[in-house]
Order: C-alpha cells, then structure tokens, then sequence
C-alpha cells in the first residue's frame, strides 16, 4: 500500500516543492486535528479534577452532578466555580480548567447583563462575546469544526455520485448516456439554494439536531452532485478508446472492474484538482446559509450566525464581524492555495507558457 | 377528438396571444358591473336582519351620548405640515383592507389608525368619543345600539357617508367574494340586525348584552358601497391595488406608489373633520413616505443619518448600548430619547404547552416546565431589568384581572419534584432526565419571533440545569404561526396582541370548541372519538369541563360583579391547569426621535399603545432645517432624554 508508483512520488514532490501549498496543507491539517479534539481545549468541563485524592477526568465521559464533588445540586457541576471553591478552601483538591472554559452554549457575562463584551484576557474571552455573552473563540472553534465535516462529508458524497454516474455514462454511452444527460441537464436547473431552503424549511423540527444537519447535508449533496458527471463523464469516454481497455476487456475483466480499476485511476488528476475547490464551495454555500438563516438549526455554533450578527452590531461590538471573518478568510484562503498547488503539480507539463 | 385537439391549439394560442400583451393590460378588469340589484335581493332576502323604517319609529325614551364632556387628544401647539419619513419592513402585498394578505404591518397606516369608527375609546378617559357618530344612545333592554351619524362626514372621494354604508358593511362582511372566514363568522354571528331610519339615523342589535356592548357597536367602520359597486367573485384580483375611499384624513395616490420600494401617504387638506373636537391637531403632517428597508440595523443606519424621523427603541440593546445617552447625536442635543409608561392590556407573552400531547398532557409535567424556565433571569439579564414578570394570561384589565395570583418563580428542586412524580427520577448521561422506558424529557421549543431567539438558549441552558430540554426551532413568522394554529407545536412562544377592551377573553384561547370537535359528552366525560380542531386560537388545547360552563356563563352574562367572579376564576383554574407559562410585559415604550418632530407636553395618551398611534406628533420643518444646518456647522443643543412616568 505504502509503494507508491513513480508518477505518484513525482506529483507529491511538486507538490512539496510548492511552499504556499505545501505549508497551507500542514496548517490546514493541524488545524482539523485540534478542532477535532477541541473538547480538549476549549470547554466548560475540566480536563482533570482531583477531589479527595480521587481523579475525575470529565471531558468525555457522562455529566457529573454537583453532588459529587460535595457541591448541593444535582446538574452538571460548573468548574469554574469549583476550581475557584477549592482555592479559596485551600486543601488538596484542584481542578484543571482547559486554555478556554467555556463551552460554545453557555452565557457568561461579567457584567450581569447578557450583551457583546469586547476581548478581555481576563475573563479568559480572548475574542470577546456575542450578543448574549457566549464565548466568540468557542463558537468559532466548534463552527468551524462543523463547517469542515460537513464540507468534506459533503465533498466525499458528492463525488461518490458524480463518479459513479459520470463514469458509468461515459463508458456504457448509448441511450443511458443520452437519457442521463437530459435528466441532468433539467436537474441542474432547479435552483439549488432555494431548494435548500423549501426542503429545509419543512423539516419537522422534532428531530435531534444531527439528524437535522445530516437532512440538509442530504438536501446539499442532492442538488450539487451533477456538475461533476460532465468531467467524469468525457474523460471516461477519452480513456475508454485506449487500446488497454480494449486488453482488458479482452481478458474479460466485469464492467466494474474496469471503471474503478482502470479507468478511475487515470481520471483520479481531474478529480483532485478540483476536491479543495468543492469544498471551500461547501464552506460558502453553509455559511451562506446560516447566514440567511436556513443552515444549521440554532443554536448550533456556526461562522454564518457570527457574521451575522457581527454584521448587525458593527458598530457597538465590532470584534464579532471582525474574528468571525478573518477566521472565514483564513479558511478558504488555505484550501484555495492548496487546491491551486494540486492542479499545478498534477500538471503534465511543469513548465507552460500559462506559468 | 380532432375538436379537442382544436379547441386546444387555440386555447395555447389565446393563452400565448394573451401573455404578448402588456402586463397592465392584463391587470384592467375586463367589464365594469354594478351589483346593487344583488346587494338589494339579499337585504330582502335577510329581513330579520336588514330592516327599514321612519324616524318615527325611533323610540322617543333614548338617553343620547356624544362623549362632548372629554378632552381634546390632540395638543394645541401643533402644528399642520411637512413629511414624515418612517420604513416598512415589506411593501404592503395589497391596499384591501380585507381578505388574503390584507392583514399586513401596512393596514394600521390605511385602516387601524387612520380611519374613523362611529366612535373610539377615548384615550386618556376611556369612555368614547365620537368619530363618525354625531350621538348615540344605548338601549340594553333590547340589546341596541341607535346611532346618528354627522351629516358632514364624508369619505374621501367626497361622497358623504349615509346609513346605506354600513347596510352595506354587513352585505360585505357576510359575503364569501371578500376570502375572510374571520369576517363572515364574527358579522354572521355576532350581530342580528341593522335597522335603516333615515340616511343618517340607523340601529344595531347584537345577541347579548355585555358590558361593553357599546363597544361592539361603536367600533364598526362603514363600507362605501358606490366603491364596492364591482364587488364580486374577482374581489381579490380587482381590489388588489385600488385605494379604498377613506373616513380619515391620509389618502393614497397613484403616482405615490413605487411597488417595492415606497409608498406615501398624502393629507387630504379639506378632511371633513379636521376642525371637530378630538380630531383637530392630530394627523398634522403633509405626508407620510414609507420606504422599505427590511434589516433593522439598515433602519438604524438610516435613521442616524437623518432619513428616517423616528426609530423604536423597545430593545435593550438599541436603547443602552446602540442609541447610548453619550451616543455623539444624542449628546449633542440632535437626537431625543423618550420613555414613555403606557396603560394598556399586555399582550400575552409566554409559553403556550399543547397539552394534548404525550407526556406534555400530564399536569406535573406541566407545572415542572414552569418551574424549570426562568424567566426572571431573561429579564434581568437579557432585557436588563427594564421588562416585568407577567402574572397571568390576562394582566392589564384592571379589576377583571386576577388580583393576587403569582406566576411560579424558577425553582429547580420544586421542578425536580414535579418531574419526579410523572416518572422521571433519573438523570441520563447528559444530565437530562429519563424515565424507566428510557423516554428523555425532551420537548421542541417554537417560535416565529426571530427577534427572541437569544431569549430561547438562555431558557434552554437553564432548564436543562432542572434536567428538562428544550429543542428549539426558530421559524420565520408566518410558518410559526401556521404551525401553531394547526397545534402541530410542543410548546410555543408566542403573544397574542389584544385591544383597548374593558375585559380579557376567554372562549378563543381556553373554549374546548376551539380544542376539539365535541370535546365532552352529555354529561361531561371525555368525547373519546374526539378531533383536533386546527385554524383556533386554544393553542394550548385546553379542554374542561367546567372552564366551558364558566366561560358560556360570563359569555352571556350582562351583570360586571358575575363577570369579574368568574374571570377571577377562570384565570385560577388556567393557573392550576399550567398549560401557559407566562413571560413577561413591556410597561413602557421608547422611541428615539430627531429634534424636529415634537409630541405633546404630556408625550402621549394614557391608553396609548405606541408613540405614533394617535398621530398626536407633528413636525417642526424650520427646526429642521436649523437642526440640520447646526450639525453640520458642529453647534450643539441640550440632550433631551426624557421618562414620562405619570401613568406608571
């Protein structure tokens, strides 16, 4: 598995050689695994409490009630305030808190009143809040988290369908290829954001809010799949003329075999290349449409719902636009000089006139 | 066959022929009709209801009133001229008054606030004071109302306004053209006749006589019949944009209406009432320009800028934190801050609980919900104190409103013990509760209000700390309420918006007819093949027995002592029955006001609802233009920030 052929080992070279690519990808990826694992950094729940000479290491596990660390109430203990009892009671408890304390639901306020609260390193609110004092950095941290799932998810099923029918055309050709091209010429017609917003809108709300985000995921991937089919499609019908299909169906290797076998990996430079662009389209389209109000349900921590609301209080709170766009830029600007550095060393030929 | 193919092709062809045309000629109604001969047949058709006689048979032992002992509304400084700019949020879809669409944020600027009834509750008194009515008198024995309208009123075309027009209000109301079951119901069945006695002496009966029966009366606004002349079963289409003829003083032009982007309204200088007493110095502006900008804070950008006159700041954050007192505008004496304490029932902010539903149908299941949202803390938190616990689903009705009833303050043991007794003892491993089948006690949170949606995951954090979750769901206004009239909701927020009326209702909001289909049997027990009845205002599916026989009783009594009693008891027995946790109230308005446009000493009237209701306000155009000459110069004027508490 891990003996790549020559060619492979020649693209991954160019694209190392390629350093605004190349350092793009490393931060891009350091930064999925840190918000993947961001229960551990930015949460309300401790990462280690030691309570009578006992270890609780909360993150992951079930809730534990106040009751259990000789707090009288029986919800979710705050260990905020326990870290801070156990202090000021000066024994051998203690609690350690994560870099951020704060989870991106809860409403924390040092002033009583639930209002937008510029940066403050004090508070540990190292952007700020939003409007009803709930911790910016923690909402983008798990925005964003949300955001690149659901864009790879949705890059992932998108080309599972695009491939699968685009390949399928190309190579049976005939009446399926015609019947097919119409079907997708009027399916790609339909609108693809206002459909988004009917199917959604009637979505009954008594569903858990994954079961919601996975609705419009589905929703998405139904409307976007189609332009894939047309590359797919003509470079199965280049490949499928070349005397090494013709061999192979010779030795009669199944239909199958010969499209994701054969013909799949010498269309797989097509597809690459265009991977980071669907996905910082996914990454629009979601923010677009929380923005608007129809994406992820509320009150799921989104980068749409920032900007919106930054965009309402621009002048009392301006720190709000002002994290959750540079957090956007930042983002797309990655994955577009990523997916630019793709193309270039997927590049047959390393120096063009184009260069 | 070959016909049908024929009559086909020249279908498609007439259809295509018709699309080439011009699309205003499309809209023109294609032939004029007259239909008084129908609007005849069906008076004589309904004799019990349409009656004619004399002036000599008006009874001669009638007290006559014409509210002429009460204040003036108005101020005497002000002063007549100058536009006022303001936004709407949509183009008006319409200019009916009536019928699909027509119940838009635009029908107060051409209907609510703008058009004259027989007479008004007046605002400071509460008694009434006439408007179209010249004087009227009050007949309870025989449940009538007698009326005699000003021979000068007029509508705004100039045709004068006769008894014929409000004969004709009913015609109109009670036709299926207009698309309006809410009219057809309540002019079906709340009214059994009108009696004609000459062109401006006419009656009106109503089935029962309630305290207020005046009011039933007096609040009705005629029709003008020579408008509706065309009146039928294209009432929608052709009406759609026609400006009906006014009692008021605002009228619509057609070169003033720009589709989707603005609309005017424009005073008609020889209204005819413009000197009486009540109505002069009101409704003092030249004209009314109302732009569309939908996004508030575009509103507010506007406003700062000086395009809009006036800017509502309800809000918290508008009021403190937007519009500051150190705001540069405010500071300089530009802008003005006004707060003014209203008298006005509330509207009925709260959670409405569908009690119909699993587990939501369990009264401690109920009673724990309201112990386990707190609403205290959105008010102090999120509202910043300004706002009020609501009581009771009927605060604001003087003596009729329950006087030492409470709502149930959060408290997470009492919840805790609440859910306990329905089943739910354990916490799951998210903290929220489970019974023994492993159900989570979990409910959807909905609501069509966008602009409360903080207030939501504020409730949602607190309630999950009693171990209750709520699913919320934010919709936009009309789906929310669609949802909620078809009583497809677990729980909803909501408030329904009540008028100047002297007691609270009961029947829409608490009656099993508006729950069900034949709720109960004969003798009380439950209907068991019993349906839901979507399209009613019992969003909470109330259904008793006995809230039924109280609420017909105080229906049909006439007597205030028994109607008090038994809102008194009626609003105990909601309390017990929990299905509506109520929120809070709003005791004031704010508005922020460029320098330019004044109110009156007093800012506004007693039962006032909103600044601009009783268009008491006017505009000062030199103290305009010197406004805006000194803010550009950089002169300064004192801040004016103002709390008018004389009615708190």
């Amino acid at each position: 598995m891990f003996n790549l052929n020559p060619q492979t080992q020649k693209k991954i070279r160019r694209f190392k050689e390629i350093k605004t690519g190349y350092y793009s990808f490393i931060t891009l990826c350091a930064l999925l695994i840190s918000v993947m694992v961001a229960e551990l950094w930015v949460n309300s729940r401790a990462l280690v409490v030691n309570y009578e000479g006992e270890f609780y290491f909360p993150t992951y596990t079930a809730f534990h009630p106040g009751t259990d660390f000789g707090l009288d109430y029986g919800y979710e203990v705050n260990y905020r305030d326990l870290a801070e009892k156990f202090e000021t009671d000066g024994g051998d408890n203690w609690v350690l808190m994560p870099l951020i304390p704060y989870n991106p639901y809860e409403n924390h306020s040092s002033t009583n009143i639930y209002k937008p609260e510029a940066p403050s390193f004090e508070n540990k609110h190292f952007l700020g809040t939003d409007t009803t004092s709930r911790d910016i950095l923690a909402r983008l941290v798990y925005g964003t988290r949300i955001a690149l799932l659901f864009a790879i998810t949705f890059m992932v099923a998108v080309y599972v369908i695009g491939i699968t029918i685009g390949c399928s055309m190309g190579f049976f050709g005939g009446t399926f290829d015609l019947i097919f091209q119409r079907f997708i010429e009027i399916w790609s017609n339909v609108p693809f954001l206002y459909m988004v917003i009917i199917v959604f809108s009637v979505v009954p709300s008594t569903f858990e809010i994954p079961t919601r985000i996975a609705i419009l995921l589905t929703v998405m991937v139904l409307f976007s799949w189609t332009g894939m089919t047309y590359y797919m499609r003509t470079e199965t019908y280049k490949e499928k003329s070349r005397d090494y299909i013709s061999a192979a169906l010779l030795l009669g290797a199944s239909n199958t075999r010969i499209i994701f076998k054969h013909i799949l990996p010498n269309v797989i430079s097509t597809l690459v290349t265009f991977m980071p662009f669907t996905i910082v389209g996914a990454i629009s389209a979601i923010t677009a449409l929380d923005f608007l109000g129809f994406g992820l349900p509320a009150p799921t921590p989104s980068l749409g719902e920032l900007l919106k609301q930054g965009t309402a209080n621009l002048r009392t709170a301006g720190w709000i636009v002002t994290s959750a766009f540079a957090t956007l830029v930042l983002l797309l600007t990655l994955v577009t000089f990523i997916g630019e550095a793709v193309r270039e060393s997927f590049d047959p030929k390393k120096f063009t006139v184009y260069r | 066959m070959k016909m049908t193919r024929f009559s086909l092709t020249l279908t498609c062809l007439s259809v295509l022929l018709m699309s080439c045309g011009g699309a205003d000629e499309a809209l023109e109604p294609i032939e004029v009709i007259d239909n008084t001969q129908e609007v005849n047949e069906y008076y004589a058709s309904k004799p019990d209801f349409f009656s004619f006689k004399t002036l000599a048979d008006l009874p001669t032992n009638l007290e006559w009133q014409n509210g002429s002992h009460l204040a003036d509304i108005g101020s005497d400084k002000a002063v007549k001229g100058g536009t006022i700019y303001s936004r709407l949020q949509d183009f008006p879809r319409t200019l009916r008054v009536v019928g699909p669409d027509s119940n838009g944020s635009f029908r107060p600027y051409i209907l609510d606030y703008t058009s004259l009834s027989l007479a008004g509750r007046h605002p400071d008194e509460f008694e009434f004071y006439p408007g179209l009515a010249e004087s009227w008198a009050v007949d309870e024995e025989n449940k009538t109302v007698y009326v005699k309208l000003n021979p000068e009123a007029s509508w705004s075309d100039d045709v004068p306004v006769t008894s014929d027009d409000f004969m004709f209000m009913f015609f109109f109301n009670q036709s299926s053209y207009i698309v309006a079951p809410w009219y057809n119901n309540w002019f079906g069945t709340q009214y059994l006749n009108i009696t004609k006695f000459d062109q401006h002496t006419f009656s009106i009966t109503i089935p029962d006589a309630k305290p207020d029966m005046d009011n039933r009366v007096l609040s009705l606004g005629p029709k003008p019949q020579h408008f509706y002349k065309e009146l039928g079963d294209d009432y929608v289409d052709r009406y759609q944009w026609r400006f009906q003829p006014t009692t008021g003083p605002y009228v619509i032009k057609e070169k003033d209406i720009k589709k989707g982007i603005s609309i005017a309204l424009t005073r008609k200088k020889d209204w005819w009432a413009k000197d009486n007493k009540f109505w002069r110095n009101r409704y003092n502006m030249d004209k009314i320009h109302l732009s569309v900008i939908r996004d508030t804070p575009k509103v507010f950008e506007t406003f700062k800028r000086g395009e809009i006159d006036q800017f509502g700041l309800n809000l918290a954050e508008y009021w403190y934190d937007k519009l500051p007192n150190d705001d540069k505008d405010v500071a300089a004496g530009y802008i003005h801050k006004s707060v003014f304490y209203n008298q006005h029932p509330r509207p009925t902010f709260g959670l409405w609980i569908n009690s119909s539903r699993p587990l939501l149908d369990n009264n401690d299941i109920r009673l724990g919900i309201h112990r386990a949202t707190n609403w205290q803390l959105v008010i102090d938190k999120f509202f910043r104190g300004d706002y009020n616990r609501m009581q009771t689903s009927s605060d604001g009705y003087g003596e009729f409103s329950h006087q030492t009833l409470t709502s149930r303050l959060y408290d997470i043991d009492k919840a805790l013990s609440y859910f306990a007794k329905a089943g739910f003892t354990e916490r799951g491993p998210d903290g929220i509760l489970v019974n023994t089948e492993g159900t989570r006690l979990s409910f959807t949170l909905s609501s069509g209000y966008e602009a409360y949606k903080d207030v939501f995951t504020i409730l949602k954090e607190e309630a999950a700390k009693a171990g209750l979750d709520f699913r919320i769901e934010v919709l936009d206004g009309t789906s929310g309420w669609k949802k909620v009239q078809e009583k497809q909701h677990d729980i909803h927020f909501l408030a329904l918006g009540v008028g100047l009326e002297l007691y609270p209702r009961f029947w829409e909001t608490y009656h099993s007819d508006n729950a069900y289909d034949d709720a109960f049997m004969e003798d009380g027990s439950v209907n068991p093949d019993r349906k839901v009845r979507v399209q009613s205002n019992n969003m909470e599916m109330m259904a008793s027995f006995e809230m039924d026989k109280m609420i017909d009783q105080y229906r049909n009594s006439g007597d205030k002592a028994e109607m008090i009693n038994l809102a008194h008891r009626m609003t105990e027995l909601h309390h017990e029955y929990g299905s509506f946790v109520p929120a809070f109230y709003q005791p004031f308005y704010r508005t922020g006001h460029w320098r330019w446009i004044k109110y009156p000493d007093g800012f506004n009237n007693k039962h006032s609802n909103n600044a601009t209701q009783h268009y008491v306000h006017w505009i000062d155009t030199k103290l305009r233009e010197e406004t805006l000459a000194a803010r550009k110069a950089g002169e300064t004027f004192e801040p004016e920030i103002n709390v008018y508490d004389q009615f708190k």
